[in-house]
């Protein structure tokens, strides 16, 4: 029992005996020696993302007879009052701002840290 | 909610995120220069040049990171790798002059105002000693997971860590700090 806690003791002031290491530039140290990314991926993600944006493109205009429902929107926007129509630019808008500074801000604090 | 080392792991796996890597240098980053910092004793330019080496060869090969073991384990054996490359480069590796290794245990060779000093101490011991109880006692690895850092059999562990703690307590016992 006393060697248990001898153990316990020992263990404890080893655990308190070792200080937390401030990163003080460590990280960032590391960081910049790391190997660059591979553009061969980046260029395989972005052929992924435009490939399948194309694909679904295709797809919503056949299944909607042509594109017809664009045409259709026009034309009941071409039928709404002016006020209507400035109204919605604005709520778009300013969603459009919204997420625009969300990914700005985000991204600042990636920078930063 | 914080991710995960398994969530940032995957994300430096899917996608070389060095955002997420970043991140996980960050959180063992303590960890791992404390332990080389006492595996090269207390030399902390040599600790920090060894542990940066650890976390490039850690981004390098994540790829065999298997995760049958914690990150912070399989980051201690390549931190330990490191060390002992560098070591027998440098032919510095401690445990090998028994002579002076034998004259800085002698308790009564060591200055008095470090006596209450318990890493000091363990500066004292046999580099296979040091690690081992450092491993155990310090940053929480069981044996079997000391075992596989220092790549050694479990029995030599357990050896390795009882002596490294008797040893201790006798040097603090005759330091008057038990």
């Amino acid at each position: 029992m006393d060697e248990a806690n001898d153990i316990d003791l020992l263990d404890r002031q080893f655990r308190e005996a070792a200080p937390y290491i401030d990163d003080d530039g460590f990280t960032r140290r590391v960081l910049h020696q790391l190997p660059a990314r591979r553009p061969r991926l980046q260029l395989f993600r972005a052929t992924i993302l435009l490939g399948v944006t194309l694909l679904a493109s295709i797809v919503a205009y056949f299944l909607s007879g042509g594109g017809q429902f664009i045409s259709d929107g026009i034309m009941r926007m071409a039928g709404m009052s002016p006020i209507m129509i400035l109204a919605i630019a604005a709520i778009v808008g300013v969603f459009v701002m919204a997420a625009g500074m969300v990914a700005a801000i985000s991204r600042n604090r990636e920078l930063r840290s | 909610m914080e991710l995960t080392d398994a969530d940032l792991i995957a994300r430096v796996l899917v996608d070389e995120d060095q955002h997420a890597f970043s991140e996980l240098v960050r959180r063992h980053q303590s960890s791992v220069r404390g332990l080389l910092r006492q595996l090269t004793r207390t030399d902390f330019a040599l600790a920090d040049d060894l542990a940066q080496e650890a976390f490039l060869r850690a981004y390098k090969h994540i790829r065999s990171f298997r995760g049958e073991a914690r990150f912070s384990t399989w980051l201690y054996r390549i931190a330990y790798n490191v060390f002992r490359e560098d070591a027998r480069r440098r032919k510095e590796l401690v445990g090998i002059d028994e002579d002076v290794l034998q004259a800085e245990q002698d308790p009564q060779t060591v200055d008095a105002g470090l006596r209450h000093d318990l890493m000091h101490a363990l500066n004292l011991l046999p580099l296979h000693e040091r690690t081992a109880v450092l491993l155990c006692c310090q940053n929480g690895l069981s044996h079997d997971e000391a075992a596989r850092v220092l790549d050694i059999p479990l029995g030599t562990v357990k050896t390795n860590v009882l002596r490294g703690r008797e040893k201790l307590k006798k040097t603090l016992a005759a330091w008057g700090n038990n």
